[in-house]
């Protein structure tokens, strides 16, 4: 596998204008990471830990006050290459209201590309492809404040497709949502990553949503507490409940049957494993 | 209730003037509200009223909105044309005290008027049959000249555009931090002025805080999609000039030379 963005020994404190405060504290502490080209990988943490400030690294907005980030190998401290970097990894906010810019959906899609430059033909070509991808086609001479949360969502990831960026980072893009945006917009993510082979970075609290990755990282404090597939962070029930982190429901009720003397060997992570499982302990 | 409101005025449609390159709509609407300014007797402003009359019929708009958009001047139509009434000088054909009413003084409040109508129907006539994005980009474009001034024509047009994409957002905040603050009790619908007045800080307040939120999310957002200002960048959509603009622009030339004409030949009832 090719690494896509590596992170070597990363640390970051935000520079505060508030002179007493004497102690900087360090928001990213050491931390190293590689994600690999193409694949699926959710970061999970809880409040504070550094999450989206380390999504800030990945495309240039914030650089490591020690240490290295390196993009598709850029470096991301190289000032000439910043807007290179951006094209190839595009980063979607938390709230889509804040981040659309103009008031007809086919031309919030264009900006990207018009401020790189792109001839008119292309950005027409790759703004009804991005539509298309998102599933938002439809609604190209819509007014963005008249969709629903999920819908704005999916326009603001298909702005981020018309850069055609090889990676995107996606920071709790379903957070404002309600339930159907969130599968509307999980639905999005996976399709892409599946058919375009975009490689996705999904920060999320969300455990049921974290579950769909090929690899989920857990920060804890700046820190990378855990990293590997979903069954195997999973499995580490008590690590995470000691750094007040939620499991997926299903892991969670096995968990307990586990340490009430029931037999389980292996932890499920959806609720369809889950009725398996169960199904088979009843019979 | 909210949500439904449409910036602008714009009215969908497919007539002639809907076609027309919003460039070249400005510019002849602007040559037209000219010139009737520059109408010095009856003829010349007949010929401008006749114009405005087929504007009005061609933009496939109903009339009903027309006069609607009269609505809000009818005050500062009636005021200016009554007390250009008495303003005339020359031999007075009705007179009450110091207060006398001239045959030129009759001339002027019609002039004056009918020029006001014709201003409002006009410039309605370009907001009902063009987007609010069409205008903006047009006047981008129309106005780059002014670059050569060091004037930085796209962050106007910049500005403009993202004012128009936030309105709708902030006025739905409005509502719902004044629905937030009812139900803690405020009371906004009674009192006098200053007293209502008072009533809104609790509302404007949060809303100043969040825009300001927002603006600094949207421009990392901006900066996150390589927006680095107006220099090298393109744009998806085009502006052509077509047959119907130059159709138009004819039209306007013969009106207007009609108007000068008349100007020069025919006695003026107008200074
Ligand atoms: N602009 C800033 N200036 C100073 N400190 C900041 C700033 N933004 C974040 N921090 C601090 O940095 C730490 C990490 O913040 P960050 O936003 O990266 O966390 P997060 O994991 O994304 O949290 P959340 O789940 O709430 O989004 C927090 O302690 C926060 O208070
Ligand atoms: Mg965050």
């Amino acid at each position: 596998m090719e690494a896509f963005i590596k992170a070597e020994h990363v640390s970051f404190h935000y520079e505060n204008e508030d002179e007493h405060q004497v102690v900087q504290k360090n928001v990213l502490e050491d931390l190293s990471l590689t994600i690999n080209k193409g694949e699926f990988v959710a970061i999970l943490g809880h409040n504070g830990s550094g999450k989206s400030t380390l999504a800030k690294h990945f495309n240039a907005m914030f650089l490591p006050s020690d240490g290295k980030v390196f993009v598709d190998g850029i470096d991301t401290s190289d000032e000439e290459k910043k807007y290179d970097i951006r094209t190839r990894v595009g980063l979607v906010l938390q709230n889509p209201d804040n981040q659309i810019v103009a008031s007809i959906v086919e031309e919030d899609v264009a900006f990207g590309p018009e401020n790189l430059g792109v001839p008119a033909e292309e950005i027409r070509k790759r703004v009804d492809s991005a539509l298309k991808a998102v599933e938002m086609y439809e609604y190209r001479m819509h007014a963005p404040y008249k969709l629903s949360g999920g819908q704005k969502q999916r326009v603001a990831i298909a702005g981020v497709i018309a850069m055609e960026p090889s990676c995107i980072v996606l920071d709790e893009p379903t957070a404002m949502l309600d339930p159907r945006g969130r599968n509307e917009v999980l639905t999005t993510i996976e399709k892409l990553n599946r058919e375009k082979g975009i490689t996705i970075i999904l920060i999320t609290h969300y455990m049921d949503e974290a579950v769909k990755a090929d690899r989920v990282v857990v920060m804890d404090e700046g820190k990378i507490l855990l990293d590997g597939a979903p069954r195997e962070v999973f499995s580490h029930v008590e690590i995470l409940k000691k750094h007040r982190l939620d499991v997926p429901q299903a892991t969670e009720l096995m968990h307990r049957l586990k340490s009430h003397g029931v037999n389980i060997n292996e932890m499920p992570l959806t609720a369809s494993e889950c009725i398996k499982q169960l199904e088979a302990i009843l019979k | 209730m909210v949500r439904d409101i449409t910036l602008g005025q714009f009215f969908p449609g497919n007539s002639i003037l809907h076609r027309m390159d919003p460039r070249m709509k400005i510019i002849l609407m602007l040559t037209l509200i000219i010139f009737i300014f520059i109408t010095f007797n009856f003829f010349a402003l007949g010929l401008v009223v006749a114009t405005v009359v087929v504007i009005v019929g061609c933009s496939g708009v109903p009339v009903k909105l027309f006069l609607k958009s009269l609505k809000a001047v009818i005050f500062i139509l009636l005021f200016t044309s009554v007390l250009n009434l008495f303003y005339g000088s020359g031999t007075a054909l009705w007179h009450w005290g110091f207060l006398s009413i001239t045959l030129a003084g009759i001339y002027f409040a019609i002039f004056i008027s009918i020029r006001i109508i014709e201003l409002i129907f006009i410039s309605s006539s370009l907001t009902f049959t063009t987007q609010p994005t069409d205008l903006t980009d047009a006047i981008e474009r129309l106005l780059k000249p002014l670059n050569h001034l060091h004037i930085s024509v796209h962050e106007i047009a910049m500005m403009m555009t993202i004012a128009l994409r936030f309105i709708p957002t902030l006025l739905e905040e409005t509502d719902k931090i004044m629905s937030a603050q009812k139900a803690r009790g405020a009371d906004m619908e009674s009192g006098n002025i200053v007293q209502r007045i008072k009533a809104m800080i609790p509302v404007l307040v949060p809303l100043f805080v969040s825009a300001f939120r927002r603006a600094y999310e949207l421009a990392m957002a901006m900066e996150c999609r390589c927006y680095r200002g107006g220099e090298g960048r393109t744009r998806m959509k085009q502006l052509h000039y077509s047959k119907v603009d130059f159709y138009c622009l004819g039209a306007v030339l013969i009106i207007v030379s009609g108007v000068i004409l008349c100007n020069i030949f025919l006695p003026a009832v107008m200074r």
